[in-house]
């Protein structure tokens, strides 16, 4: 692809763009002013209660749990519900604290962690992934008013994980709420997306089980993602 | 791209003729809007969101050049490929260039108006390579050879039944009876089709010129999977799509789902920063890279830039493709999107169509308008849709070109008797009361259901006149004093 600089390209739609605009150059503009909207702040426990109501709205569940090893036991038995026994497993160092493995594996099932598989076997993690019943990651962001987790693509198997398994189950700290997705769009620039943090190459806003009205305008879950979306909100 | 015989008007009979399409498009306008409604008022200061996502369109449109520039730069420090395309052909030779290179022979694609617009399948198709629509119904579309009726729900014009039929005949499968077996089906079927991709190819809702970032928002997971399971990822992107900054995200991310479908968000919201970096993964260098992980853009301009040339067009470029406009249109809701004949329909679509096909092929769309105005009302960017409409229209008629019916005999005499009515007050209000008699002979129940002579029996074809009011004119009530106070 050599001539992805040609004239006719960069030059040929630039030039076009500046002499639409009348611009003889490319000047940097003055940007608009900040976006200022009201300060929104809530307690934990409301921001807990409002995103398990949005959540179920959307058709996902959200578990709270107090104690680790209830969040064990409690993933182990949605795993096992989900069936197909292997559950794919993100690196995300809550996953290793709980030791979610070891509960996994002593329920029958076969647990395995995404980060296993090099980068250049991305193709046998999907295939892996793809014959999973489950597959547990842990959130990083969540949106109280939507009911929306956010991963972000540290590691990119946790996104594999939680799109090709029939469920996928999301760890959560109550902290990690946010009221709005105003909070969270400011909170990924600062912290993980922008050029100052450029460290992280994708984030995804998971709201509720995959979904489509496509045929005659009737709700359909699960028509290419998760068919069942667990959180699991865990301490106080 | 072309279409198509016959015209506007003869596409529009053959619409309202049919029954299907017709519950269809009242369903799908009826239950957007009052989602819509309802998502909407979930916002504290709708209206403020609307003023500030116009300010920001306006700021980045008017400064374009200067945030394609920052955002290619950007783009390609994280690792990604720039190509930049005068039109639709350029696209075309490029992506197949890439799928030849990289030994491509199938293609999943997620919902994209942009390649729609330039007929990328075709291309693809042309060259050996197939391309697979992945969302639920453009798949369906895809299948059945058919267009899109609706920028959202693109397959709403056919039932499920016909939707089985159509999976039993093309995949030579069971026939489906439920809504979750068609969906079950079509899973089954594409997870394979994403398995065995070697590229996948997207739009992008928005483009963020200082970090680079991608956005692209669905329902479905077909995007993410486009995105995430092929070792190429090509996003092909209007130069209007960028704007300037991470956090104009939360404003944007607010509008387009609450206008496009009435939810408050979407199931996924994808935010992709270059390509899959697996050396860091890895946590080894830059030699670790390995070719599987590209990300292309593709930035296309395919007539964008004759629209920012005219200052008071320019804000066609703002819209965000939501689709709102579709749904509140009375036009539209009566023919759906087919009848406008090329892939941007509604009030929307016959302002871009026009200007990026030209007016000889879609000059008739700017008068498939009543100009109400709802348009705009329901606009999450406030673009002013009737008079970028009525602009068109003395485009066309300066350009030497008509308007729909201008042949109409019928209807401009018509038209002229009206004229020289409306200019004689005594006359208008004699005809007026003469009008209002009759109505009340032919009238039934508050309707009248056919009136035997054009124009009016055009109207009465399709639906039924209202009875005249009771109580006389408008002027009759004001003149005796009734109203004031």
């Amino acid at each position: 692809m050599n001539n992805d600089r040609s004239p006719a390209g960069q030059a040929g739609v630039l030039a076009e763009v500046r002499r639409a605009l009348g611009h003889t150059q490319t000047v940097r503009p003055e940007p608009l002013e900040p976006f200022v909207e009201e300060p929104a702040e809530s307690r934990v426990e409301e921001l807990i209660a409002r995103f398990t109501a949005e959540l179920r709205a959307v058709g996902g569940q959200a578990h709270r749990v107090i104690s680790e090893g209830e969040a064990a036991a409690l993933v182990a038995r949605i795993c096992a519900e989900a069936g197909g026994g292997g559950v794919g497993l993100s690196g995300s160092p809550l996953i290793a604290e709980l030791g979610l493995a070891a509960a996994l594996a002593t329920g029958g099932l076969a647990p395995f962690p995404v980060a296993d598989f090099a980068p250049s076997e991305r193709g046998r993690l999907i295939m892996r992934l793809e014959c999973c019943g489950a597959g547990v990651t842990a959130a990083d962001y969540a949106i109280a008013e939507t009911g929306t987790l956010v991963l972000t693509g540290d590691e990119e198997g946790a996104l594999l994980a939680s799109l090709l398994p029939a469920v996928h189950v999301a760890l959560l700290r109550p902290r990690q709420i946010a009221r709005t997705l105003t909070e969270v769009v400011a909170g990924l620039r600062r912290e993980r997306m922008g050029r100052a943090a450029p460290a992280c190459r994708s984030a995804t806003f998971i709201t509720g089980p995959s979904r489509t009205s496509d045929v005659e305008l009737v709700l359909s879950i699960g028509v290419h993602g998760p068919k069942q979306l667990h959180v699991v909100i865990l301490g106080e | 791209m072309s279409h198509s015989e016959p015209d506007l008007t003869s596409r529009s009979h053959a619409a309202l003729g049919d029954p299907v399409l017709q519950r269809a498009l009242g369903n799908a306008t009826a239950t957007f809007i009052e989602r819509r409604r309802e998502s909407v008022a979930t916002v504290p200061d709708w209206q403020a969101l609307r003023e500030r996502a116009r300010r920001v369109k306006e700021h980045t449109v008017n400064h374009l050049d200067y945030y394609l520039e920052q955002l290619v730069g950007r783009v390609e420090e994280l690792g990604g490929i720039v190509h930049w395309a005068s039109t639709g052909e350029d696209v075309s030779r490029y992506v197949v260039g890439l799928a030849r290179a990289r030994g491509v022979r199938v293609v999943v694609k997620s919902k994209s108006m942009t390649t729609e617009e330039i007929e990328l399948n075709h291309a693809l198709e042309a060259e050996g390579i197939r391309p697979v629509e992945t969302d639920l119904g453009e798949y369906i579309i895809q299948l059945a050879r058919e267009r899109p009726s609706h920028i959202i729900v693109p397959a709403i014009h056919k039932t499920r039944e016909q939707i089985a039929d159509l999976f039993a005949e093309k995949l030579h499968v069971g026939r489906a009876q439920e809504v979750a077996e068609i969906t079950a089906v079509a899973r089954a079927r594409l997870r394979q089709e994403f398995l065995s991709a070697g590229m996948g190819i997207t739009g992008a809702n928005f483009a963020v010129a200082e970090t680079g970032t991608i956005v692209l928002v669905e329902n479905e997971g077909n995007i993410r999977l486009s995105t995430q399971v092929p070792p190429v990822h090509v996003a092909v992107v209007g130069i209007e799509k960028v704007i300037p900054s991470f956090e104009d995200l939360s404003v944007f991310l607010r509008l387009l789902p609450r206008s496009g479908t009435g939810q408050k968000q979407t199931a996924y919201v994808s935010f992709l920063n270059g390509p899959r970096r697996a050396a860091e993964a890895a946590g080894g260098g830059a030699e670790g890279a390995t070719p599987e992980t590209e990300f292309h853009l593709v930035l296309l301009d395919n007539g964008r830039t004759r629209i920012l040339a005219d200052e008071q067009m320019r804000e066609s470029l703002y819209c965000i493709r939501c689709g709102a406009c579709l749904n509140v249109c009375p036009v539209y809701q009566k023919i759906g999107g087919q009848a406008y004949g090329w892939i941007y329909p509604g009030p929307i679509g016959a302002v871009i169509s026009p200007q990026l096909q030209g007016l000889k092929e879609a000059g008739e769309l700017p008068f498939a308008s009543s100009l109400c105005g709802a348009c705009r009302e329901a606009c999450p960017v406030a673009i002013n849709l009737p008079d970028l409409l009525l602009a068109l229209r003395a485009k066309v008629k300066e350009g030497g070109g008509e308007e729909p019916g201008a042949r109409n005999t019928a209807e401009r005499a018509s038209m002229r008797a009206y004229a020289a009515m409306a200019k004689r007050p005594k006359l208008f209000a004699a005809v007026g009361r003469l009008m209002r008699g009759l109505g009340r002979l032919a009238e039934k129940g508050g309707r009248i259901r056919r009136v035997p002579f054009p124009p009016l029996s055009l109207w009465t074809k399709y639906r039924d006149l209202p009875a005249p009011p009771r109580g006389g004119s408008f002027r009759e009530r004001w003149k005796k004093g009734e109203g004031k106070e």
